[in-house]
């Protein structure tokens, strides 16, 4: 398979850390008194490890895991201090322990509840980079005490975004490990941004996948794609309210929608506008797509 | 005041949330820590409402509230989520939960959801 070309791989790595850093810092920021510092986003070399930039001591770091369970592969990894991992605790109002004790169970689940809440917020940000929800699974606490302890209690991925914190007066890193496929997606998205409407030829290509890349590289970009399962939907049309005021809403409420009777309807893959088509009626009574234009083709298809 | 059954993976937040619903006055009658545990503990306890986590191992928020809502149409339950979840907890407003809370949530918001549910369910069951 050809590589991906690094200088698309890297922007895609630095706005996933930028992104994902973003939110950790707000919500580091919410917990911790004191100012929290941010380090600059790296983009891990491959011959290095990504654990190498948390400063490992005597005492073992309190390692905060999460990963992915639809939408996104991968997950985030972030480290901290026995120490900091108290102060946290501490400001979460869950600290229960004397201060040169090692982290109750109580302690490290208020780290952990910490934890949940920057990686939900980091995982908004990236869902509305990748234009797609993006769920996590309930974090994962473990002590470790070594950068190659960290390495074999995660999986590997080809890449690595590492960003160093200062927060209640301690280090912590938060490490992403990112597959290949992520990475795409993200290169996707990113490519999304300057053109509403995508454009390509066949295939996996005509998602706008490999709208900056060269030959070989869409054919292994559609390798890395081909086994991934998407999700496909149709949209009738859009409208906002607040979150505050939706559940408010009683029924028989009516909400106005962005789009005419006799609009066409879009044809979403995995966030993306991909297709529309019209509203049909098949003969067993369910509701089916008629595309009528498939990334910038004319054609005719029913999707049900 | 309601007797209430308080469900969340987290040791922590089950602590935050008892700590927040006794100091309101209620009656927290049972913790549990996943979906099967608290469906267990709804059916022993019978609370007159259920503070539920969303992100839980094994059998998540949603699926749980689903199974509650089958067992007991009249189930209140307040849905406890994270920043970014605003499409679950649509999801579980849909679903039959009488209200949310996001975390971190301050200690009113929480006592006001749990009020607005016992209410809602007064106004219904009158």
């Amino acid at each position: 398979m050809s590589p991906l070309d690094p200088a698309v791989t890297t922007e895609a790595l630095m706005r996933l850390g930028a992104s994902t850093a973003e939110a950790v810092a707000k919500a580091l920021d919410a917990i911790c008194s004191a100012p929290v510092e941010r380090g600059d986003v790296t983009v891990v070399p491959g011959d290095e490890t990504p654990f190498d930039a948390f400063p490992f001591a005597d005492a073992p770091a309190v390692a905060i895991s999460v990963h992915y369970v639809d939408g996104v592969t991968g997950g985030n990894v972030l480290l901290m201090t026995t120490r900091g991992a108290r102060a946290i605790a501490a400001a979460m109002g869950g600290s229960d322990g004397a201060d040169d004790a090692p982290p109750t169970e109580l302690e490290l689940s208020a780290v952990a509840e910490a934890a949940n809440q920057m990686f939900a917020a980091a995982a908004s940000a990236t869902g509305v980079v990748l234009g797609q929800d993006v769920e996590i699974a309930p974090p994962d606490t473990q002590l470790l005490d070594s950068a190659a302890a960290a390495v074999e209690a995660f999986d590997a991925t080809p890449h690595a975004v590492s960003t160093s914190f200062r927060a209640c007066g301690e280090d912590c890193c938060l490490v992403q490990l990112v597959p290949n496929a992520f990475v795409v997606r993200m290169t996707r998205a990113l490519g999304e941004q300057g053109s509403e409407q995508v454009s390509g030829d066949a295939g996996l290509s005509a998602l706008g996948i490999a709208r900056r890349m060269g030959p070989g590289e869409e054919r292994a970009l559609d390798e890395a794609l081909r086994d991934i399962r998407v999700r496909v939907w149709a949209e009738l049309g859009r409208t906002r309210v607040s979150l505050g005021a939706a559940p408010q809403l009683p029924p028989g409420a009516v909400l106005e929608l962005d789009r005419k009777a006799d609009d066409p309807v879009d044809l979403y893959v995995n966030g993306l506008r991909f297709a529309s088509g019209r509203l049909v009626l098949t003969d067993e009574g369910e509701w089916a797509l008629r595309l009528e234009e498939v990334a910038g083709r004319t054609q005719s298809t029913e999707v049900v | 005041m309601a007797r209430v059954l308080v469900v969340d993976d987290a040791a922590f937040m089950r602590k935050v949330l008892s700590d927040a619903l006794v100091s309101g006055g209620h009656e927290v009658v049972g913790e549990a820590g996943d979906g099967e545990a608290a469906i267990a503990a709804y059916r022993d306890l019978q609370p007159e409402l259920v503070t539920l986590d969303i992100t839980m191992p094994e059998k998540d928020g949603l699926a749980t509230l689903r199974e509650l809502i089958e067992l007991d149409p009249a189930a209140r339950v307040v849905i406890c989520s994270a920043l970014g979840q605003e499409t679950k907890v649509l999801d579980a407003i849909k679903a039959g939960a009488k209200d949310f809370v996001v975390k971190p949530f301050e200690r009113e918001r929480l006592l006001g959801a749990v009020a607005k549910a016992l209410g809602q369910a007064a106004v219904q069951a009158g």
